[in-house]
């Protein structure tokens, strides 16, 4: 019986030696990740920019406990058991290598911000998230983005009243099969906290050769409001007298 | 028989293993299902699951981090001094302690252990228990950075006080410690020898460094013990908001009864850490009823899968049986309600 346990932990002291190195790789791995996104920007392609903050702190507990379990394991076998409270699953292969999916995610998949593909018919051409703000519209018009036209809209009794009114919007290219082939529409995504609650809302915009742009690709896109019918609504259409591709801006979001 | 924990591990396998499965097992139907080709699923797939990771990962470590520090600083004396003599008021302020005493549901239930053992009186523990999970600083920052100010967080914390504070209440009038907890978990209360002590020794304050020390392996530690719960369940929130089509959800989700029995399950089996379970419960705002996402933000954190098996520890299978029954009725009652009656 004795001989048989020792037998066995002996066999687990090895395993656990090198799950312990593991986990210590996994924390210091996590808290690189953490800080390579915060370098390549990547960040904004998940969260909104207001909550960047977090990721540093993510980063820097990363790398503490990673450098923490190093040093722990560099000193040698346990000096110290902790026999806290604490009912703790034993580590085992399974969780580490679920602890690892956002590593792997994230570093085998190229990092991409939501686009057209995402959008899957449910876009609006409203901007009902956000209408609990009574914008004040300040500043030149030509700088507002979609999301700023879409509330201006919705905020207004008569739709008629903006054409005419000229408008410089950056977006990615939507489309739907029913669509004409003069038109496409020039969307965004808006979050408020991270990708878990965003939604898609978008400008139809006419252009003779809309063809030309094919979808998720980033455009800017300059022209003028006329009233016109869209999907069975009466809505303002941009028409265009400029498309221009772009790449992707900074922040791929928009934050109402 | 004392409790040993490696006890329970074959029966944790064994839910896992079934999670996991789950989860591979809708996204190859699902995957399938769709029109759209595999490469472009993925890539969606995978910035939706980042983003909820990513959101959510910094408040499970600073929960982490705040468990480990009471482990290592805060002895349950430090608890139970400024208790009011008062049951009533006493049971009331059990619902508050988590805010000095910030722990998520996985942290509250050794806490909750050793205090019994300190001579909390049951009830309060109850309470203190049901509420600290969610009312404590952390989970406020959480999600109020998920949902900002508003019904939701207002709604969150009071129904969590009430649930809480009712079912401790129900526990002071109908029932005796040595029929609530287990044996060894009674002693002291019930005029015990010092035998206890064996097992759960009193614990002395630790110097600062070694106790530093402590706190952060532990958090590490406990990383690995929570983060699976929250991958797992931002890998299944992500899988439904890029597969399940909206019709479907939406089905699901506008029944005012029906998306409240749904969020309650899936808050019981995902089993995410009260620290960052605001952000799923974001992909179901869009298409769930307001009371449903309230019940899966305030039950959740009550009672789920590995709460249970913490429970049965220290509680009698009876009571465990209560722990789970009272704030599943209650919490399903009130969002039931609030869905037919407030208009949100």
């Amino acid at each position: 019986m004795q001989a048989v346990e020792h037998d066995h932990t002996h066999h687990d002291h090895d395993k656990e030696h090198a799950q312990a190195w593991a986990k210590a790789l996994l924390l210091l791995g996590l808290g690189l990740y953490f800080v390579y996104n915060i370098i390549t920007g990547n960040l904004a392609n998940y969260v909104n920019a207001r909550f960047g903050w977090l990721s540093y702190v993510a980063a820097g507990l990363f790398l503490l406990l990673g450098a923490i379990s190093v040093g722990v394991l560099l000193r040698g076998p346990d000096d110290h058991d902790h026999h806290h409270d604490h009912d703790h699953a034993p580590l085992t292969w399974g969780v580490l290598a679920i602890i690892s999916v956002p590593l792997v995610l994230g570093t085998l998949i190229p990092s991409r911000p939501l686009g057209a593909a995402a959008v899957e018919g449910n876009i609006s051409l409203n901007s009902s998230v956000s209408t609990s703000s009574i914008t004040t519209f300040t500043g030149d018009p030509l700088t507002w983005n979609v999301l700023d036209w879409l509330r201006a809209f919705n905020q207004s009794d008569d739709l008629g009243s903006f054409n005419g009114r000229e408008a410089d919007v950056v977006g990615f290219v939507y489309r739907e099969i029913t669509f004409p082939d003069d038109q496409f529409m020039v969307a965004r995504f808006t979050i408020s906290c991270c990708v878990a609650d965003s939604s898609a809302i978008g400008l139809p915009v006419v252009f003779a050769d809309a063809t030309d742009f094919p979808a998720d690709t980033w455009v800017q896109v300059h022209g003028t409001f006329q009233i016109g019918e869209f999907r069975g609504d009466t809505v303002p259409l941009l028409y265009a007298d400029t498309i221009e591709v772009i790449d992707q801006p900074e922040h791929p979001y928009l934050y109402p | 028989m004392s409790e040993h924990p490696h006890k329970k591990q074959p029966r944790r396998h064994w839910l896992l293993r079934l999670a996991a499965t789950a989860v591979i097992g809708i996204l190859l139907v699902a995957v399938l299902s769709t029109g759209q080709d595999a490469g472009t699923i993925l890539s969606i797939f995978s910035t939706r699951f980042l983003g909820i990771f990513i959101e959510a990962v910094p408040f499970l470590l600073l929960g982490t981090l705040a468990s480990g520090m009471i482990e290592a600083f805060i002895t349950p004396e430090d608890i139970t001094r400024f208790l009011p003599r008062n049951p009533f008021w006493a049971t009331i302020s059990g619902a508050f302690m988590g805010f000095a005493f910030p722990v998520c549901e996985c942290g509250v239930v050794p806490v909750v252990r050793r205090l019994f053992n300190k001579g909390l009186p049951m009830w309060v523990g109850i309470t203190f228990l049901l509420a600290a999970p969610v009312m404590n600083p952390v989970v406020l920052v959480s999600t109020l950075s998920a949902f900002g100010f508003g019904q939701i967080l207002i709604g969150r914390f009071v129904v969590t006080a009430v649930v809480a504070i009712a079912v401790g209440l129900v526990f002071a009038l109908g029932a005796k410690p040595q029929e609530v907890l287990r044996p060894h978990a009674t002693l002291p209360v019930t005029g015990g020898s010092g035998q206890i002590l064996l097992k759960v020794p009193p614990t002395p304050r630790k110097p600062l460094l070694i106790g530093l020390r402590d706190a952060l392996q532990m958090a590490g530690d406990e990383f690995f013990d929570m983060g699976r719960y929250l991958i797992i369940g931002s890998l299944l929130a992500a899988a439904m908001q890029t597969l399940v089509s909206q019709e479907t959800l939406l089905a699901l989700g506008r029944g005012p009864v029906v998306s409240v029995l749904v969020l309650q399950t899936l808050a019981f089996v995902l089993s995410v850490c009260s620290t960052v379970d605001a952000f799923l419960a974001l992909a179901f705002a869009g298409t769930f009823t307001t009371g449903s996402v309230l019940a899966f933000l305030t039950f959740g954190p009550m009672v789920d899968i590995k709460s249970t098996l913490m429970f049965l520890g220290v509680f009698r299978r009876r009571t465990v049986a209560y722990l789970i029954i009272l704030p599943l009725l209650m919490t399903m009652l009130i969002s039931i309600w609030l869905n037919l009656n407030v208009v949100f």
